[in-house]
């Protein structure tokens, strides 16, 4: 090919329809050159193929393109890739469909978040969209799920999944089982009652509804005192995963409301700080494994659950891992919801340790108080949300945890509509600052493989590759490939920004890419020639 | 209270206790527990330098002091919430503040002569760049925390005033207060000013402590009079015009 113009004229390829199906969402690990659905796969893995770069060529991976949102606030997304764009989800009901090769904008969607009335904890993050047809889905943070054509950004409809006044909202990244939309919701600090909803991804007409706190009269409904239920908390925020062979979707519930007084709210409070699974035909609960029973130490138990077959006693078993806030990490049997495995992974001084059917056994008096009561993990726990990854190259499971101790104190509350209701919060300790660790876990035990040490908590999402490599971000703004046999560092760059997010990686014209949201920006990378 | 009106929550007998519960989650970090001040100012004395009114308020927890560790908080609390913790500082502000017993002037001539604190400390342009400025300083911080950082330095270390150690590959030590430091590199003032970076794959070590570079010992190297003196300087401290 003599004339560099034919060279060019090679990039100028069609990326097909602007279109994900069934097939290729059950079918989305084998396919490397998209991203299409939260956790890579619906086993929630976060592991690509992928290996061009790999532990001897990252060293040359560069920048490639960036978008500045010019979007206040924090940036959470897992992009989706295909059809030649990537589509990302920003702060404050905005989203953007980039061009692939170039990173423009290619179009923008935003609504104006409700100016009074919302509830919030923690700003108004989004994690991202899920796709079927032509359609993508996302939440708004006013508690609506919202689809809009892949093509051109426009709305084609928008359900409100419950009242904002109530305090009821929504983050978390929606997952597409066959025809449903199955999403989320958040506002367990203003005393909402939680729930997962399916919708049709269709006509929005929603499906079924499951309630993370049973109510009165219903399965689990004994363990609420009187009628606390009614405002039980239970959020839902984080997307869970789908085994389609047992057509069950898993999914983690947040902490009781409220938050800190337990007092108010006397039992295990079901299905709360709980993985639940759920037919995805009718929404009805097969099994449910509590990991905090009446909790008081806002450990919401929403971190991914993730789907890996594991040797135990020389048997293979469907399990479902999780990097619990607790400060455990557990194993169970995802076929019946019995325990396989627990092991803490992180500082802890509130438990010593599982009993055989996986309740935690207690230090007495670790309740939030009046005077503060030191706390190990701290409220935000030590693996918190951000998305984990497992790589079957390794066998391992990689996630970010906060190595450190808060103060947790009590403050008798009242409830009223829609407002606060967490009956007090936490503090850091002065002379204790927090740090931070990358872990590799053996997910058949809970065994730590490796540590990679950070300064401060880890922030950001996982991915692994097969190219040996764990790539993941820190709160000082740098996005980093770690060994992921050894959990050394071989390369980082100084992206600008703090990361929450997890990286992404895909394959464009035959190259990998990497794509992460760092600060406001979108940023991809490849190897340079 | 003429100065609550134009808050849409006065009229509501809960929203101070509302407030209260939304302070305790975000306020109390730098506030305490009971708004007496800690790493940011006491709010109960009822003096707020970005103004007197209930807008003011809610326009300084909205969006923040520029220059200042008050960040904005429009993105995490709503404006219901916002207009509540207005009412939770009003109900617990004395405006009777503690009389400070020394005597201001004697403590200027300590902070520049004998307490040496000029050498490390930033007073409207003059002083030392080591430690942290202190022209505000009397809005930022309390009583009780500014008694607490002479006496015992190290009792609260804040972000980004640690002490740093590097040990380089030849053998050679820097030491130095913090100016950066992350999972791959370290920023640090060593005590003449000289300015240091740090690549970790460059050096044989980094270290950082939680300890404070300025001297202990000021309970025994002035009288218990001088102590109260520096802090009724140092409490006078509220910044030129110009920083308003």
């Amino acid at each position: 090919m003599k004339n560099p113009a034919a060279l060019f004229l090679i990039v100028l390829v069609s990326f097909g329809a602007t279109n994900v199906s069934e097939q290729q969402l059950r079918d989305a690990q084998a396919d490397s050159t998209t991203w299409l659905t939260y956790g890579k796969n619906y086993a929630g893995w976060r592991y690509s193929e992928l290996a061009e770069i790999n532990v001897s060529t990252v060293s040359r991976l560069a920048p490639r393109w960036i978008h500045q949102t010019g979007q206040n606030g924090s940036h959470e997304t897992t992009p989706l890739v295909f059809g030649g764009m990537m589509f990302v989800t920003g702060p404050s009901n905005q989203a953007d469909a980039l061009d692939l090769l170039t990173g423009k904008q290619i179009w923008h969607y935003e609504k104006a978040p409700p100016p009074t009335g919302l509830g919030l904890c923690c700003g108004q993050p989004n994690r991202g969209f899920a796709a079927l047809g032509e359609k993508l889905f996302k939440v708004n943070i006013e508690a609506t799920l919202v689809a809009l054509d892949a093509r051109s950004g426009t709305v084609l409809w928008e359900k409100q999944m419950e009242d904002y006044k109530k305090g009821y909202s929504a983050t978390g990244a929606p997952i597409v089982v066959k025809n449903k939309v199955v999403v989320g919701m958040a506002g367990a600090e203003f005393g909402t009652r939680g729930f997962i909803d399916a919708y049709d991804a269709s006509t929005g007409d929603r499906v079924w509804r499951f309630y993370t706190v049973a109510g009165k009269g219903e399965p689990g409904g004994d363990t609420w005192d009187g009628d606390s239920w009614q405002r039980g908390g239970g959020s839902t925020w984080i997307t869970g995963t789908y085994d389609p062979e047992l057509n069950l979707i898993y999914w983690g519930t947040g902490n009781p409301g409220p938050g800190m007084d337990g007092s108010v709210r006397g039992g295990d409070n079901l299905y709360t700080c709980s993985l639940v699974a759920i037919d995805a035909d009718t929404g009805k609960r097969k099994w449910h494994f509590q990991f905090t029973p009446h909790d008081t130490h806002d450990w919401d138990a929403v971190a991914d659950p993730v789907l890996v077959d594991l040797a135990v006693n020389g048997q293979k078993v469907k399990a479902v891992v999780q990097a619990n806030r607790n400060g455990y990490f557990y194993a169970l049997d995802r076929t019946n919801g019995k325990l396989l495995a627990a092991a803490p992974y992180t500082k802890m001084n509130w438990s010593t340790g599982i009993d055989a059917h996986g309740r935690p056994q207690l230090v007495p008096n670790m309740d939030p108080s009046e005077e503060g009561t030191r706390v190990c993990p701290g409220l935000g726990g030590g693996h918190n949300w951000s998305a984990t990854a497992y790589s079957p190259q390794t066998s391992l499971f990689y996630f970010g945890s906060t190595e450190g101790c808060q103060l947790m104190y009590l403050h008798k509350q009242e409830y009223r509509t829609g407002q606060w209701y967490q009956a007090s919060t936490e503090t850091d300790i002065p002379s204790e600052p927090a740090t931070g660790a990358v872990l590799a876990v053996d997910p058949a035990t809970g065994q730590t493989r490796w540590r990679f040490e950070m300064v401060s908590p880890a922030s950001a999402g996982m991915l692994a590759t097969a190219g040996g490599l764990v790539f993941t971000g820190d709160g000082h703004g740098y996005l980093v490939a770690l060994d992921a046999q050894t959990g050394k560092p071989l390369w980082h760059f100084q992206t600008g920004g703090h990361i929450s997010a997890p990286p992404i990686t895909y394959l464009l014209n035959g190259k990998q890419q990497i794509a992460i949201a760092a600060g406001t920006s979108i940023i991809t990378f490849a190897l340079m020639n | 209270m003429a100065q609550t009106a134009g808050n849409p929550q006065a009229g509501d007998p809960t929203a101070v206790t509302a407030g209260y519960s939304v302070f305790r989650v975000y306020c109390t970090p730098c506030h305490g527990v009971h708004a007496k001040g800690g790493r940011g100012p006491d709010l109960t004395r009822g003096i707020y330098h970005t103004g007197e009114k209930d807008s003011d308020l809610f326009r300084t927890i909205s969006n923040g002091i520029p220059g200042t560790d008050m960040s904005g908080f429009s993105g995490d609390i709503g404006d219901d919430d916002i207009w509540r913790i207005v009412l939770y500082i009003r109900s617990v502000a004395t405006h009777n503040a503690a009389r400070i017993p020394g005597e201001r002037a004697n403590g200027e001539k300590l902070f520049w002569a004998k307490g040496g604190c000029g050498a490390c400390h930033l007073v409207q342009g003059r002083g030392g760049r080591m430690g942290p400025e202190l022209t505000r300083i009397g809005w930022q911080r309390s009583l009780e925390y500014l008694r607490d950082a002479i006496l015992d330095p190290g009792k609260d270390i804040l972000p980004g005033w640690a002490t740093i150690t590097v040990i380089k590959l030849d053998g050679a030590k820097v030491t130095g207060v913090e100016r950066g430091y992350d999972n791959f590199s370290a920023q640090l003032m060593d005590i003449e000013g000289n300015y240091y970076s740090f690549l970790r794959t460059e050096v044989a070590s980094i270290q950082r402590e939680d300890r404070s570079l300025m001297p202990a010992g000021y309970g025994q190297r002035l009288k218990p009079a001088e102590i109260d003196d520096l802090l009724a300087y140092l409490v006078s401290l509220r910044g030129t015009e110009a920083a308003h």
